[in-house]
């Protein structure tokens, strides 16, 4: 009688609360999606904000790249990255002494529809678009983060800042010259400058859209890209095919097509046909590994992961070179790849411990301390430990993935060398007694833990005690970010991720006058290096360019400034009826249009 | 009429109380908590830029004209817009409340119900092998974390290793078979974990019941034990069940299971107030804190109410 009550009232609860919330679920639920082929992919973090002018992490890039369209982008096959077209007509003419870019933009290319527009209906994207959404990574009111990109680099444009960020007021050298040109002067050469037109930072929005949502655009994406999204929550992101994306027929040799290692991607199915091919796209933001595992092994859910550290085990039957088990070989693709960055730990030379002195014999005797802290220093057990050993070790600040990388530059500064460390520190006159506290920061968690632990038992083989090691653990990235910005730590330790495929990315990690408050967190000051960094700065791609970036590299790694590097490898996974190459970097979410299903795949979704 | 006038008084009361949480919380959790400028700063920043953003964000205004401005937004229920995602924090909570409330719902009803059945089974078997039995069940379900419930559950029912029967995420309330379908498996393992706490704290209670003297007088009395487990132990035994379970509701409300929330892709409010607290969106901090206390103000209010009309003898006054 009591359970016969309690079951009606469950039962009324169920009811009341499904009424109460009621209409549709979130629309990413791919079961109630009749004929439509669906792709489900998983990353392992939300973005923060869809809007451009924030888009400053891989996430956000990730996402809007898929709702808005850039001037530039990378080869979807090319490896190494190769820049190309993409709302651009072509590459722009380009004056001799190389300030004066022309673009010509694409015709025809119109906004999705949404509210913002008259009538709702898209317009036609145009040059001034393109001029307004530089304009604002300069507007303070837009909270922009990609500013540092042209700082000091286009005729007029911080002037204008200066002046209040009056959308009226034209800028000298960001102007539209009719509706399909576009006009760029700069105050000097600026090689990267194409590679900036293909970050998320530069995605064209329109301005009528930005005014209509205000604060809600950043969650209100209103683009020219290959999809227009349809629902967006902390959970997942849904696009749908954006109807008046144009017509451009995919070459797949253009675009880096090796059939000798792409060929089973299916790619070649794409060649002819113009993308999206996919109806529907969603992005699950998945940051538990466990999770993200489960769904993507259960068949009918995400269709892509990057492989979990706590798999690797289980599912590969290789690491060098990386080859899956055959039940998991039967079912999934997938493909390693070192990642476009790196994992480093610099010494901040403005603090006395380790950095700089006044004294030349105190200076002297801080740079033997450093030299011996990076001899004692771990890598490949760091590698074993954290990457399960597939992480890429090698020597300075030029990533393997870059082509300046240089593969026969000394590994001697990235290979652990107990007594090396123990003289270095008996030469500079350091005992027990007199060795500076070390301050770890980081994150809380337990990762970060492990990672000080680890380094406090090396340093401790070489004899700095373990009471004068500290871990300094921050709430959150954005407290670590302002320690590191207030150049309040002794030691960094940090990632970065490429933003384009040139080492100068790297390179101006350790530019004097990127110093703190800027992205030179060692405040690594040395006139020689700075003289070549701004030398090189200017110059285009070539083996001149090549040879002084190696030379900062060697003045990097001499000056004992910095642990580095490792890159990361990992390993994407997709199930077999995904057509794909998957990456997350430099291409970033550019490869999403790319992707199809295979027939009895759409079928499935069908069924489903 | 004694009732309305009890609520408004205390409606009266709390207002103090409100003030004094928004200023405590207000203080740690907004003025001293995460600052969200270095999160919206780019890879690179100049001081002025770092200036800007703290600009922006009115982090350069005096505690004082923050915290009236935090008073006018509880006041009006209007906090702003998210720093993060620009979205309105009212539509934002507005939106993910419900789906926390339909998510985690059955899971609090069923774990405190089934819980007091258990409780009232094992202390009418107080010391017997069924009271050891249920009471080692409570403390398996207590020695378990949620985190290993939830994997654990997740890999049994829904997994391709396990049964494979319900999704491994999502959520979908189009349908009351939709909804069943997500929200079974959250369900079973919040009843897994709660049922552990629950069921002790509620045998105790109704254990120290039972050993009153008027329940001893009405077992003399030949009354059946039925009505004596209702009326003379149940009912009496409200009081604490009350106040943990209302007490519980502002936390469902507000935090949601953000453990749930992420590991089955339910976008809910738990897994908003903890990008809030890790990003230091303080527009939306600010209003889960103040909605949170104007719950338990609200709950503290309802828990009196209740008290009175399981217990006659206590007065509103």
């Amino acid at each position: 009688m009591h359970s016969r009550h309690i079951f009606r009232v469950l039962l009324v609860v169920v009811a009341l609360q499904t009424a109460a919330c009621g209409g549709d679920g979130p629309a990413g639920s791919s079961e109630s999606i009749a004929g439509l082929k669906v792709y489900r992919h998983a990353m392992d973090q939300a973005p923060s904000t869809l809007d451009p002018v924030q888009a400053s992490n891989i996430y956000a890039n990730h996402v809007a790249l898929n709702a808005y369209d850039t001037l530039f982008s990378y080869k979807y096959l090319a490896r190494p990255y190769t820049l190309k077209p993409n709302l651009a007509a072509g590459f722009p003419e380009i004056s001799e002494d190389e300030l004066t870019y022309t673009i010509r933009i694409k015709q025809g290319v119109r906004f999705v529809d949404d509210p913002a527009f008259p009538d709702g209906k898209g317009r036609e994207l145009v040059a001034s678009d393109f001029v307004y959404s530089i304009k604002r990574q300069f507007d303070p009111a837009q909270l922009p983060n990609g500013t540092w990109l042209w700082i000091g680099r286009i005729v007029g444009l911080d002037a204008w800042k200066e002046a209040g960020s009056d959308y009226s007021v034209e800028v000298e050298g960001l102007r539209a010259l009719d509706d399909y040109t576009i006009r760029i002067e700069l105050k000097r050469p600026y090689p990267q400058l194409l590679d900036t037109f293909a970050q998320g930072y530069s995605a064209i929005v329109p301005r009528e859209a930005v005014e209509y949502y205000g604060k809600e655009f950043a969650s209100h994406p209103v683009g020219s890209g290959p999809f227009k999204v349809i629902s967006y929550d902390t959970a997942k992101i849904v696009f749908e095919r954006n109807k008046y994306y144009r017509q451009e027929p995919v070459d797949i040799w253009y675009e880096g097509y090796d059939p000798e290692t792409q060929a089973y991607t299916g790619v070649e199915a794409i060649d002819g046909r113009s993308p999206p091919f996919i109806d529907r796209l969603e992005i699950d933001f998945i940051g538990e590994d466990a999770a993200r595992w489960n769904s993507f092994t259960k068949g009918n859910e995400v269709q892509f992961t990057v492989l979990p550290n706590e798999q690797v085990d289980q599912v590969l039957s290789s690491k060098h070179p990386v080859t899956f088990k055959p039940e998991y070989a039967e079912k999934y693709n997938g493909y390693d790849v070192v990642e476009a960055g790196f994992v480093f730990n610099a010494f901040n030379m403005d603090h006395p411990e380790f950095g700089y002195r006044d004294d030349p014999v105190e200076d002297h005797r801080n740079k033997l301390l450093r030299c011996a802290l990076i001899k004692a220093w771990d890598w490949q057990a760091r590698n074993e430990s954290f990457y399960f050993g597939l992480a890429k070790i090698y020597p300075g600040i030029i990533p393997p993935v870059v082509p300046e990388y240089d593969p026969d530059l000394s590994r001697d500064s990235v290979i652990r060398d107990v007594a090396e460390s123990k003289r270095l520190l008996a030469e500079g006159g350091w005992t027990k007694e007199n060795l500076p506290e070390f301050v770890y920061g980081s994150t809380s968690g337990i990762k970060t833990r492990l990672f000080f632990e680890q380094i406090r038992s090396w340093f401790k083989e070489v004899g700095y005690p373990p009471e004068k090691m500290k871990h300094k653990q921050y709430a959150t990235f954005g407290d670590l970010s302002k320690a590191w910005r207030n150049s309040e730590l002794p030691y960094v330790a940090k990632a970065w991720g490429l933003d384009y495929p040139d080492a100068e990315n790297t390179l101006q990690l350790f530019y004097g006058p990127n110093g703190t408050p800027g992205s030179n967190d060692a405040n690594y000051k040395n006139p020689q290096y700075d003289a070549l960094y701004e030398q090189s700065a200017v110059m285009r791609s070539s083996p001149e360019r090549t040879r002084i970036y190696r030379k900062m590299n060697r003045l990097v790694i001499d000056d004992c400034v910095a642990q580095t590097g490792l890159s990361r490898t990992r390993i994407f996974m997709w199930h077999k009826n995904v057509i794909a190459l998957p990456d997350r970097q430099i291409v970033g979410g550019f490869f999403l249009k790319y992707v199809d299903l295979k027939t009895d795949d759409a079928d499935q979704a069908q069924v489903n | 009429m004694e009732t309305l006038q009890y609520i408004l008084r205390k409606l009266l009361t709390g207002i103090p109380l409100l003030l004094g949480v928004t200023f405590i919380s207000f203080l740690l959790m907004v003025y001293f908590g995460p600052d969200k400028t270095y999160e919206l700063l780019g890879k690179s920043a100049t001081p002025e830029q770092i200036e800007e953003v703290r600009h922006q964000l009115g982090y350069d205004r005096p505690f004082i004209a923050r915290y009236g401005q935090y008073l006018k937004e509880l006041a009006t229920m209007d906090f702003g817009h998210s720093d993060s995602t620009g979205e309105p924090v009212s539509g934002l909570l507005s939106r993910t409340i419900p789906i926390s409330l339909a998510l985690i719902t059955p899971g609090f009803v069923l774990g405190n119900l089934i819980a007091v059945l258990l409780a009232l089974v094992a202390a009418y078997h107080r010391s017997s092998w069924v009271d050891r039995f249920i009471m080692g069940f409570s403390v398996v379900g207590m020695s378990i974390s949620f985190l290993i419930a939830i994997i654990g559950f997740q890999i049994l029912l829904s997994s391709s290793y396990g049964l494979n029967m319900f999704p491994v995420r999502g959520w979908n309330m189009s349908t009351v078979g939709n909804y069943l379908s997500y929200v079974t498996v959250p369900t079973l393992a919040t009843v897994f974990v709660s049922l552990g706490y629950n069921t002790r704290f509620y045998r105790a209670v109704i254990v120290e019941e039972m050993t009153r003297d008027h329940v001893r007088t009405a077992r003399a009395f030949g009354i059946p034990p039925a009505r004596i487990f209702y009326k003379n132990i149940l009912k009496n035994s409200m009081i604490p069940i009350i106040t943990r379970v209302i007490f519980s509701i502002p936390l469902v409300v507000i935090s949601g299971s953000l453990l749930i929330e992420s590991y089955f892709g339910i976008p809910g409010v738990g897994k908003v107030t903890f990008d809030a607290i890790t990003t230091g969106d303080q527009p939306v901090l600010k209003a889960v804190v103040g909605l949170t206390a104007v719950l338990f103000v609200l709950a503290q209010l309802l828990t009196d109410i209740l008290y009175r009309a399981v217990d006659p003898r206590v007065t509103l006054k």
